[in-house]
């Protein structure tokens, strides 16, 4: 595939991966930073990219290792902090100040649920309810089986679906 | 019977679920820099040359290669393996000059231990004359190897040393260095570090003749002191 065409063929999926990283980063500033490193390498890295494969879940599968990548760092950064607690507030990428439109706020119960699952199981939700990616596609982007993929769904729907019951008895 | 349809913001059922989050998840779209940006750096000619790769491969190949090789590589020899040796008879010759002889032994006394120490039989030796006088004999080793050092003093006061040692294979006179005395002998005449030394092989030993007498005249003496110790010695491999 030619780069141009691989470029713009690419660029075609950039608000589906933008939605994706701000669900995953819960902050727009660093969804920002995760979708343009995530270009960054698919360009860099393009002769990699087999056509006739699924260049959106290639693109996803970048996007979630770049944010596992940091995650992990991040996670080892705050795990020797002094109260052992990771801190959700802490960007992913650089400091950002919360009146620059820094933390996203929840504006519905559904939201604030899908932000409180773990991310294997919002990543899972998202590409698959939210995208409408078929299970073979998830898989490729999550390195899992569609086995995998299937229960995950069902564990993540069973997770949300009692948080919003909580949040409807509250 | 009820036509009662389940409210959709309390049914949790899977497929309800699905089309809640598919519907009411608000969509984030991309901003207008962000793609901008995209499109900028899309354009942006690559940052690596296109050579670098395959440069850097070649480079850890070739060390790879190396690396893997190096125990089988043959070793930097010195491309004149007869200077090496001379090198270490006139180290030992500038040791005896400065500090004499470690174990004095007077020859033909000394004759039967010399050979079972060296492994170098004199059949003869040059036991001195008017001019060159016997200082000690010992033995010696360099490169390696055992070998006999005879040191004789003339009568001025230069220390000769004649030292014997077993040829080696890689021992070879180079014609160009030869020089000819009494249209008899032609041993080579090999300079190093301010001594000058006869080189020449008799049989299996390698023989040394060495002193500090660089100068022309001491040279045409030097080469008598050889005439009369090659005339005098014949030393040979004993075991």
């Amino acid at each position: 595939m030619a780069d141009l065409e691989f470029q713009r063929q690419a660029l075609q999926h950039l608000d589906a991966l933008y939605n994706f990283a701000v669900y995953l980063t819960r902050n727009p500033p660093e969804a920002d930073d995760l979708v343009q490193e995530t270009y960054l390498r698919a360009f860099r890295f393009s002769h990699r990219f087999q056509p006739g494969t699924h260049l959106r879940a290639w693109l996803f599968q970048i996007l979630r290792n770049t944010f596992l990548t940091f995650y992990r760092l991040r996670e080892r950064e705050t795990a020797i902090a002094e109260d052992g607690v990771p801190d959700w507030d802490v960007p992913m990428f650089h400091d950002t100040s919360t009146d620059e439109g820094g933390a996203l706020e929840a504006h519905t119960d559904l939201e604030r649920a899908m932000r409180r699952l773990p991310e294997e199981f919002r990543t899972v939700l998202l590409l698959a309810e939210v995208e409408g990616m078929p299970l073979e596609e998830v898989a490729r982007v999550m390195a899992c089986p569609v086995g995998t993929v299937k229960s995950r769904i069902f564990r993540a729907k069973e997770r949300l679906r009692g948080l919003l019951k909580d949040y409807g008895t509250k | 019977m009820s036509d009662e349809r389940p409210d959709p913001r309390t049914d949790f059922g899977d497929e309800a679920l699905g089309r809640r989050l598919a519907s009411e998840l608000p969509r984030y779209t991309a901003p207008a820099r962000l793609r901008i940006s995209l499109v900028e750096a899309a354009d942006r000619p690559t940052r690596r040359p296109m050579w670098l790769g395959p440069l850097v491969a070649a480079a850890a190949t070739a060390l790879a290669l190396v690396l893997f090789l190096l125990p089988v590589l043959p070793r930097i020899e010195p491309a004149d393996p007869v200077q090496q040796v001379v090198r270490a008879v006139v180290n030992e010759h500038s040791r005896a000059l400065m500090w004499g002889a470690r174990q004095p032994q007077v020859i033909p006394a000394a004759l039967p231990w010399l050979t079972q120490e060296t492994g170098i039989d004199l059949r003869r030796a040059f036991a001195g004359d008017d001019r060159l006088s016997l200082v000690a004999a010992e033995p010696v080793y360099l490169t390696r190897q055992r070998g006999l050092a005879v040191h004789y003093r003339d009568v001025d006061g230069h220390l000769v040393s004649y030292i014997m040692l077993p040829a080696e294979r890689s021992f070879a006179m180079n014609e160009r260095e030869r020089v000819a005395i009494a249209d008899r002998w032609r041993p080579m005449l090999k300079r190093d570090s301010g001594f000058v030394t006869w080189v020449w092989k008799q049989g299996d030993v390698a023989c040394f003749l060495v002193s500090d007498m660089v100068s022309q005249d001491d040279l045409e003496r030097f080469k008598d002191y050889f005439v009369r110790v090659r005339v005098a010695t014949e030393p040979t491999i004993a075991y």
